[in-house]
């Protein structure tokens, strides 16, 4: 751990103690390896990465090994989680006939979140897809996917052609052809990637201001009524990341799944 | 309750104008920026040919211009259908 909560975890930095408010930044999202391979260092979000997805491996077996008629409490909650996935983000986009990337979606969604909830719980409390180096990966995989079954469903020529939609006149083919290409070849995935990075980024920016204000007001001062408020709103900003957390794993699989339906369906 | 039409596409109003709602906003901001990098992008190359460099963010205003004219046609005039949703 690096900048301002190591200097805050040091502790006797408070107001009025000629100490400086330890501000967050940057540097709070840099970790010190836990060890290093040559030019290889693991740190803590590739382990929490780890262990998300291990979470996620573990639930579903445990959930599904030994699949019942009459379903136990962890079949249950796993065949919910599927239904949750399939009836809210991949029926409305795809239809039945998309059912088949259902295991991809669900595997999506559920190790987002788990790397999205890790911000949350004691300990862990750093979300991994604030770095954004992992976000390329899964952005990179949906990009090459929807693009390899554009071109196999519609070919090379109609994948492009379809782009731009029907009715357009063709002079202003030629004029939104630069932009139609950009877009669909850069931008599409670069707000993918950016949007559930710059979410979980600023999330545990606020989080870590407000816990970091709250310890560094708290003194036999008026700046106690400060670390009041202080706290008040770490608390606010917790309960909203409850939310945000789930929220930007839906918008990332469901806008996988809109792309996907762009790729599998011929434009109408 | 999700209702389901015969192809088993979830016809439930609230999930699929949610999907509609999430794909339609994130490609209007992906043709804001798209329109602005592209003729920014010409508007940069021209002006570097010619040394004028005022071509850069002329080029960058007239993208905007385009991708704005362009979201909408598609987006506002026409209506929104769900076919739209799938390009």
């Amino acid at each position: 751990m690096t900048g301002a909560l190591a200097a805050a975890a040091g502790g006797g930095c408070h107001i009025f103690s000629g100490c400086g408010f330890p501000a967050p930044g940057l540097q709070d999202f840099i970790w010190t390896p836990f060890f290093t391979i040559g030019q290889f260092q693991f740190t803590k979000p590739m382990l929490l990465a780890i262990l998300s997805a291990l979470v996620v491996i573990g639930f579903f077996w445990a959930a599904f090994r030994k699949p019942k008629l009459i379903p136990g409490r962890t079949q249950s909650l796993g065949e919910m989680a599927i239904l949750a996935v399939r009836d809210q983000i991949l029926r409305p986009s795809l239809g039945r006939k998309g059912d088949s990337y259902l295991p991809f979606l669900v595997s999506l969604f559920f190790f987002i979140y788990i790397m999205n909830v890790m911000e949350l719980i004691p300990v862990f409390q750093f979300p991994v897809t604030s770095r954004i180096g992992f976000v390329w990966p899964m952005v990179f995989t949906v990009y090459f996917l929807y693009l390899y079954l554009g071109f196999m469903h519609q070919g090379a020529w109609g994948y492009l052609r379809n782009m731009i939609p029907a009715g357009v006149p063709w002079p202003i083919y030629i004029i939104l052809v630069p932009v139609e290409l950009l877009r669909f070849f850069i931008f599409q995935p670069f707000t993918l990637g950016v949007r559930l990075f710059g979410n979980m980024f600023a999330g545990h920016l606020l989080l870590t201001i407000f816990t970091l204000a709250t310890w560094y007001l708290l003194s036999l001062s008026v700046g106690l009524l400060y670390a009041v408020g202080s706290f008040a709103l770490a608390i606010f900003v917790f309960v909203l990341e409850t939310l945000v957390t789930l929220l930007q794993a839906f918008i990332f699989t469901t806008l996988t799944a809109t792309y996907i339906a762009s790729s599998v369906e011929p434009a109408h | 309750m999700s209702v389901r039409d015969r192809s088993g596409r979830d016809t439930s109003v609230e999930a699929e104008s949610r999907a509609l709602g999430l794909n339609i906003g994130w490609t209007v901001f992906s043709y804001l920026l798209s329109g602005m990098a592209a003729y920014g992008l010409i508007g940069w190359l021209i002006g570097r040919a010619v040394r004028v460099e005022i071509l850069f963010p002329v080029g960058m205003l007239v993208g905007l211009a385009i991708s704005l004219g362009f979201v909408i046609w598609r987006f506002g005039k026409r209506g929104i259908t769900r076919e739209e949703t799938s390009r």
